[in-house]
């Protein structure tokens, strides 16, 4: 194994080093990044990157192609607008993780923050913990997987993609213009093979899935001002 | 009946009736109708004794023009200050995104490929491809980064600054939906918010991301649409931007709503002077270029807007008007009978994409010629050595809005602009 020591290194010049090291090693792992941003951005080819700490925001980001796995936590964003590869985080994530996604898994075994999958257009997020409120908000595509519960406005305004979600209540924590639905049997078997790649226990069958409404348009006022006449009669009652 | 002019001209009443009828704001394509202050509102004082004019018809004055080399290793170089703003393939027809590229290829000028990924006709006809960052990502990955000549962290534009993106479901057709990720026919509503950076305190990290996405080479600009220009600017400028694209609210769009296109933001005149105002104030006006949009239509707005400090104009409905465009203001319906603004197949057949792009070029040749003109007529033989001094204001307005001396007199009201205010009225 061949170990990159970033104690003293700065930020700027990290990935720089990354690759360079890349150059002549196919696994390499990274020591005392102390939550360097940036991490692995922009990464390509076949390869890997161990993380022996936590990362801080971007981790991953654009990357194309690598496998990273970070054993600590990771910060805001991880993911953005990743191409392909695996990013494998090991704890707990910030908000946006996979914020634009395109292709390439990111698997989270702890809990992520809010909207994570926000606009994703490709590729998978697995959650194995619970996930915040506006999980693959206004999502194009790919597939967020949530094992834990989920936060509030599930989905909200998605125009593709899929979420799949074994949370009880998930139906009544949706936003708008998304419906729940049975998962179907192909479904079922893409969310197993996903499981046994990555070694989750679930069964695939628990699931439903929340899907975009696409039978309708939109109005052009998304969000009306809810306007309540009957709850202004008070004022008639204080006036008499 | 009521007077035009009167608080309820008929305009008003027909908004009113539109609102009673439907429960809900009208969209409108194209600028606001409003009449706000303009670049009309100065005048260029001609060199007389106290500079020699430059001779119209046999003497040189260099409109080449360099942005985004304050931190990109490979700078922009257009050969006109006139850029082609981003409109997007949606809100236009592919025959216009085309036509408009292939002119900036007889021009030698950019053209940005506005929201929702790029045609790849536009980028196989431009000359040089500004590649716009959106919140909304649509169509957009990694590729876009690495043909992109210049990038442009979009925040906001001139016509609804603070509203994402609309595209009415009339113009989501099959290869639209297609390109941008999204279901046929559906009333796109873009994403309001970057989702990968939420303030100014990430994107100083995403700006070290796209830095070294892109080697940094590629000068990376923001567009912003006039606000509160003075703290965005200086904000930009913190977050190392290459250059700043302020958008006025003289801004046209495929479709916005009208309360948005009539009441938000500042025209394009008096932003353009505050943004100055704050660059130089933190002392980055010779690094940062600096590009003003939003009702650009002649050489006389470009001659100003250079003198008053931008580096270039960027043209949108100025371009579409000199392919035959008539501002009917009805761009959402996606009905436009010359082509333009529309993806009905048959509509699109009237736009014949070679005469409009030698028309686009034309315009835009015959705008830089006629800022040369009122250039060298102030004694400059470069474009870019316009300055403030040679501007006067035309009305107390326009004075105490930019600083510059009322024409006629020493006069500034308010804040001087490098002119001492003497506001002894």
């Amino acid at each position: 194994m061949e170990y990159l020591d970033l104690e003293n290194v700065k930020s700027e010049k990290v990935n720089p080093l990354i690759k360079e090291k890349l150059k002549q090693h196919k696994t390499i792992t990274l020591q005392h990044v102390n939550s360097m941003h940036n991490i692995c951005a922009g990464l390509s080819g076949e390869c890997e990157v161990i993380i022996e700490d936590s990362t801080g925001l971007y981790t991953g980001s654009y990357m194309e192609g690598p496998r990273i796995v970070v054993k600590g936590n990771v910060g805001w964003y991880a993911g953005d607008d990743m191409m392909a590869g695996q990013l494998i985080i090991e704890k707990n994530t910030g908000c946006n993780v996979g914020a634009y996604i395109c292709g390439g898994d990111i698997v989270i075994y702890g809990n992520t923050g809010s909207r994570v999958g926000y606009g994703m257009k490709g590729g998978n997020i697995v959650v194995a913990g619970s996930a915040g409120r506006w999980a693959a908000q206004m999502a194009m595509g790919g597939n967020l997987i949530v094992l834990g519960e989920m936060g509030s406005e599930i989905g909200e305004s998605m125009y593709a993609g899929k979420i799949f979600t074994r949370d009880k209540n998930a139906a009544e924590k949706m936003g708008r213009n998304v419906f729940y639905d049975e998962i179907t049997d192909e479904e079922a078997s893409q969310l197993t093979a996903l499981f046994e790649t990555y070694g989750l226990e679930a069964c695939a069958s628990q699931f439903h899935v929340i899907r975009p409404a696409l039978s309708g348009r939109h109005k052009y006022v998304l969000f009306q001002p809810e306007l309540k006449p009957e709850l202004a009669k008070k004022y008639l009652n204080r006036k008499g | 009946m009521m007077e035009m002019d009167s608080n309820w001209s008929k305009e008003t009443l027909s908004e009113i009736d539109y609102k009673a009828r439907n429960g809900k704001y009208r969209i409108r394509g194209c600028a606001s109708p409003r009449k706000l202050p303009t670049f009309d509102d100065l005048m260029i004082l001609p060199g007389q004794m106290t500079r020699m004019p430059i001779d119209t018809y046999r003497e040189k004055c260099e409109t080449r023009t360099v942005l985004g080399g304050r931190y990109a290793t490979r700078p922009l170089i257009i050969e006109t200050p006139v850029m082609i703003a981003g409109m997007s393939y949606g809100a236009l027809s592919k025959e216009a995104k085309i036509a408009l590229a292939k002119a900036t290829q007889k021009v030698g000028t950019v053209i940005s490929n506005g929201e929702g990924g790029i045609l790849p006709e536009e980028l196989e006809n431009s000359y040089r491809q500004s590649v716009q960052i959106l919140a909304s990502r649509m169509g957009f990955s990694r590729r876009n980064l690495e043909v992109a000549d210049m990038l442009e962290v979009l925040y906001g534009i001139g016509a609804k600054p603070g509203l994402s993106g609309h595209l009415m479901g009339e113009k989501i057709s099959p290869e639209i939906a297609q390109i941008r990720q999204i279901p046929i026919g559906i009333d796109l509503h873009s994403h309001p918010r970057a989702g990968d950076s939420f303030g100014a305190d990430d994107m100083v990290v995403k700006m070290q991301q796209l830095r070294e996405l892109t080697n940094w080479e590629t000068p990376i600009f923001c567009k912003i649409a006039a606000a509160r220009v003075k703290e965005d600017v200086k904000i930009a400028v913190k977050l190392g931007f290459d250059g700043i694209i302020l958008d006025g609210c003289q801004g046209g769009t495929g479709a916005a709503p009208v309360m948005a296109a009539d009441h938000l933001g500042i025209p394009s005149m008096p932003a353009l002077v505050q943004a100055v105002k704050a660059m130089e104030e933190m002392g980055v006006k010779e690094e940062m270029s600096l590009i003003i949009s939003g009702g650009i239509k002649d050489g006389a707005d470009l001659a100003k807007a250079l003198a008053i400090g931008a580096d270039a104009v960027a043209i949108g409905t100025g371009a579409m008007v000199a392919m035959g465009c008539r501002v009917c203001m009805n761009c959402q319906s996606g009905k436009c009978s010359f082509g333009i603004g529309t993806q009905d197949p048959d509509l699109r057949k009237k736009l014949n994409i070679e005469e409009a792009a030698d028309k686009v070029a034309n315009y835009i040749k015959a705008i830089t010629e006629e800022a040369v003109l009122l250039a060298k007529a102030a004694g400059k033989t470069k474009l870019k050595n316009l300055e403030r001094e040679d501007l006067r204001s035309v009305t107390l307005e326009a004075c105490a809005m930019t600083g510059i001396p009322l024409m006629g007199s020493d006069l500034v009201i308010g804040e001087g602009f490098g002119f001492t205010a003497n506001s002894g009225i």
